[in-house]
């Protein structure tokens, strides 16, 4: 048995997996030329990205093998922070949807993006808390997880790579995603 | 399953566990802080948030709000205990913080529950738990959980700013049990001012003492411990007990409650000379 054998009970080479898992639905928001954000490969042809990084009609992909696509804007909803992107053609890989509302606090989470430009950078934390962070305010999956400008609109995922939320901003150290269900409900909504 | 998912369900199990125990208490005008359901009826939490000196409201893990009465501070670890009658709520497990090492995963809990987490990044001198994770506003108080969901201690970010720290579960069991013992926490004293000192290279070497720095005494409080032990202006404090005196805030961790009637031999230096004394520890005398 190899060492890496052995060490494979261990949490360790999980993570290096579930980063590679993250990173192949993972894309780069463009303009065409200055990267704007993260987002992330949704099932059937879409991208779902936030709202503040996309503002125009359409915007440029960059997936992880390189290729760059154009991707239009089919709908936007700024106060939940989110965008959905159509993406033409098929046999883009896509990302598995966790179940809505199956985060537990404290429990493991990992995040993909591109902060500060740095490329397909993992951080993991774990599920601070799930609620507004202000009176009235909108429920966030608030992690305890570092998230950098660049890392909006990319995944939020559980320790099986399931995609729990969609990133969408830093409180201090506390990162906010918005969770699953919203998302979901945003995306049948615009596919009618 | 894969080891990971493992390691995230155990996490999240901890956080249900030990957050059953988890009180909000609203001892401070701004920013509420949190407490431990340690033994039953009995809350510990951190001293520097709990800003009253009789009752504090506490909200229970079910939401239920109960007026709870400040049963006893000890300021010198920042601890502080809260009697309440709270039926139905559990109370935390708590492990021998004696076997926490640097490195294990620690959990952090506020009231909510929220949690955050991170590792041990050293142990202390006084046992005093450095942690490498974010205590959050309102997580002073709180349990530091291990990955069982056990209670290892009461997070304090009240000691600084850059330090988030633990205080171990053991110098709360003593906090806890001279509580129960005496009805009261009692202020150990020995009735002296202090400054820090550096000790002369050559002093060191001859008297063969690993510590850079000692405390002198600047003040000897008439009619106290210290002044019946001999002490006097000018003495060098190198060490209390077994404990090495380094800085003031050494010879404060020494007093602890639990002290408060024990004869401990203060080792010091007077003239360059060093000079055992026996000293019994007091109890500083309450206000009013």
């Amino acid at each position: 048995m190899s060492a890496r054998d052995a060490a494979s009970g261990t949490a360790l080479p999980d993570i290096a997996a579930l980063a590679e898992q993250l990173r192949r639905v993972t894309v780069e928001v463009t303009d065409g030329s200055q990267l704007l954000g993260s987002g992330v490969l949704w099932p059937a042809g879409y991208v779902v990205t936030n709202a503040h990084v996309v503002r125009r009609p359409e915007a440029s992909l960059r997936l992880v093998d390189g290729r760059c696509v154009r991707a239009r804007v089919l709908a936007r909803d700024r106060d939940a922070d989110l965008v959905l992107l159509g993406v033409p053609g098929t046999g883009l890989p896509a990302a598995t949807l966790a179940e809505p509302e199956s985060v537990r606090i404290g429990s493991f989470v990992a995040a993909v993006g591109h902060p500060l430009g740095v490329r397909g950078a993992l951080s993991t934390g774990i599920v601070c808390a799930i609620g507004p962070i202000e009176r009235q305010g909108r429920s966030w999956i608030q992690a305890d997880l570092h998230l950098a400008p660049g890392n909006s609109g990319g995944p939020l995922a559980d320790a099986a790579g399931f995609i729990v939320g969609v990133n969408s901003r830093a409180a201090g150290p506390l990162a906010l995603a918005v969770p699953m269900n919203t998302v979901a409900r945003f995306v049948q909504a615009a596919r009618g | 399953m894969n080891g990971l998912q493992s390691l995230s369900n155990d996490l999240a199990a901890a956080v249900e566990r030990a957050g059953r125990a988890v009180f909000a208490v609203n001892g401070r005008a701004r920013l509420g802080s949190t407490g431990v359901h340690w033994r039953p009826g009995l809350v510990v939490t951190a001293d520097h948030t709990v800003h009253v000196d009789e009752e504090v409201t506490i909200t229970g893990p079910d939401g239920r709000a109960l007026t709870a009465r400040v049963a006893g501070r000890d300021p010198t670890i920042d601890v502080a205990v809260l009697k309440v009658d709270a039926p139905g709520v559990a109370v935390a497990e708590v492990a021998d913080s004696d076997a926490v090492r640097v490195g294990h995963i620690v959990l952090a809990l506020g009231a909510g529950p929220r949690a955050s987490w991170g590792v041990v990044s050293s142990v202390g001198d006084t046992r005093m738990l450095h942690l490498d994770l974010t205590l959050y506003p309102g997580f002073s108080g709180g349990p530091l959980v291990d990955a069982q969901g056990r209670v290892v201690g009461i997070n304090t970010s009240g000691a600084s700013r850059h330090w988030q720290l633990a205080i171990p579960a053991a110098a709360v069991n003593r906090v806890v049990d001279e509580l129960q013992r005496r009805g009261r926490i009692p202020r150990a004293y020995l009735g002296v001012s202090t400054q820090p000192v550096r000790l002369p290279e050559p002093v060191r070497q001859r008297l063969n003492l690993d510590q850079q720095t000692a405390v002198i005494v600047v003040e000897v409080q008439a009619a106290s411990p210290a002044a019946a032990a001999g002490l006097t202006i000018g003495d060098v404090i190198v060490s209390l007990g077994a404990t090495r005196i380094a800085d003031p805030t050494d010879l404060k961790s020494a007093l602890r409650p639990d002290r408060v009637g024990e004869s401990i031999t203060a080792s010091v230096l007077r003239g360059g000379e060093p000079k055992d004394l026996q000293v019994t520890v007091g109890e500083r005398p309450r206000r009013g």
